[in-house]
């Protein structure tokens, strides 16, 4: 049996542990997976809260005979890019300067990294459009299978490879523009 | 340096490639050792990544979403509640208003009979069942009106 699918019937029942249950398996990675996409923890919470609010309201819609972590992803997603939109019009897909990139400045999360090789790949990483940290988080951070990445961007397979694509290779020109050469060759 | 396999090393580090894409990588990056160091690259930004420090949302957030969740429940769980007790009351009230016919029939014997007697207790117990079913319907729509906006507000 899928516990998340099980959970899922609780929560349409109105039963709480449901929640407890999808939440204590999805929390963390859904939680990596807005800080890597907004760069802003406070809209990080923020959208995280009303993520699960949301699923609690739309939980009747949800296919169970679908996985349940892309109809959640879809969830946060269109919520943080609503976000993103309304605090940066331009488009998500261009690089731009974050208003708090990850691993940099007093950010909670640069703080706890530890090695400098990691702090260089999360500054690199918080240089990148919205949408290209959002499908590197998908893939590394929420740790989705290619269809399931596919699905929680709402595109074909081949369109979510392709954008997969572009992320790491631009990933990569910004590591080697900035770290040490030999790092990353 | 095969262009196409090139293109498929990054997606091989990231463990997205299909089994015949991901045959084909690993058959090129035998003989060629210009792409090995390039798949070896890749790699290490694949492991980066994966390897980066995993926050995790605060009990306290955690404790703030599981509360306004449950107060998101218990209103839904009212709104369930007063649309059926809406339904009811409107159903009760159409239900007396429509037996009301029917036992004023059986009470006086026929419409013609109730149309001769300008007065009298036929005509008390028919104007008590309008009455009784104009205020189920009042109280019904007064209940509604009162609930349409907070229920345009969860909406």
């Amino acid at each position: 049996m899928d516990p998340d699918r099980d959970d899922a019937a609780r929560l349409r029942r109105g039963d709480t542990d449901g929640l407890a249950g999808l939440m204590q398996r999805h929390q963390d990675r859904l939680f990596r997976y807005l800080l890597r996409l907004t760069g802003d923890e406070p809209m990080a919470e923020d959208v995280f809260q009303q993520a699960w609010l949301q699923v609690t309201e739309r939980i009747s819609r949800y296919d169970a005979a679908r996985p349940f972590a892309p109809w959640l992803f879809t969830v946060a997603r269109n919520l943080a890019l609503d976000q993103l939109r309304r605090i940066r019009p331009e488009s998500l897909e261009e690089a731009g300067e974050p208003a708090a990139p990850a691993g940099t400045g007093d950010d909670p999360l640069g703080r706890a990294v530890a090695l400098e090789r990691a702090s260089r790949l999360l500054d690199a990483v918080g240089t990148l459009a919205p949408l290209d940290r959002e499908v590197l988080s998908l893939r590394f951070d929420a740790d989705l299978e290619l269809p399931q990445l596919a699905e929680a961007l709402g595109v074909p397979v081949p369109t979510a490879k392709a954008r997969l694509y572009r992320a790491l290779a631009r990933l990569r020109e910004r590591l080697l523009a900035h770290a040490p050469a030999e790092e990353w060759r | 340096m095969s262009a196409h396999v090139t293109e498929l090393l990054p997606l091989a580090a990231a463990g997205t490639l299909d089994a015949q894409e991901q045959a084909l990588v690993a058959a090129h990056i035998g003989e060629c050792e210009a792409c090995a160091r390039q798949a070896l690259a890749w790699r290490r930004v694949a492991t980066g990544l994966a390897e980066l420090p995993a926050p995790r949302p605060s009990r306290a957030l955690v404790a703030r979403t599981v509360e306004a969740v449950e107060v998101r429940l218990a209103e839904r769980a009212e709104r369930a509640w007063n649309r059926a007790a809406l339904g009811f009351l409107i159903a009760f009230a159409w239900t007396l208003a429509v037996l009301s016919w029917v036992v004023i029939d059986l009470v006086a014997g026929g419409l013609a009979l109730r149309l001769d007697r300008p007065v009298g207790p036929t005509a008390a117990w028919y104007a008590a069942y309008v009455l009784t079913g104009w205020l189920a319907a009042g109280v019904a729509t007064a209940f509604a009106g009162r609930r349409a906006p907070q229920e345009g507000r969860i909406a």
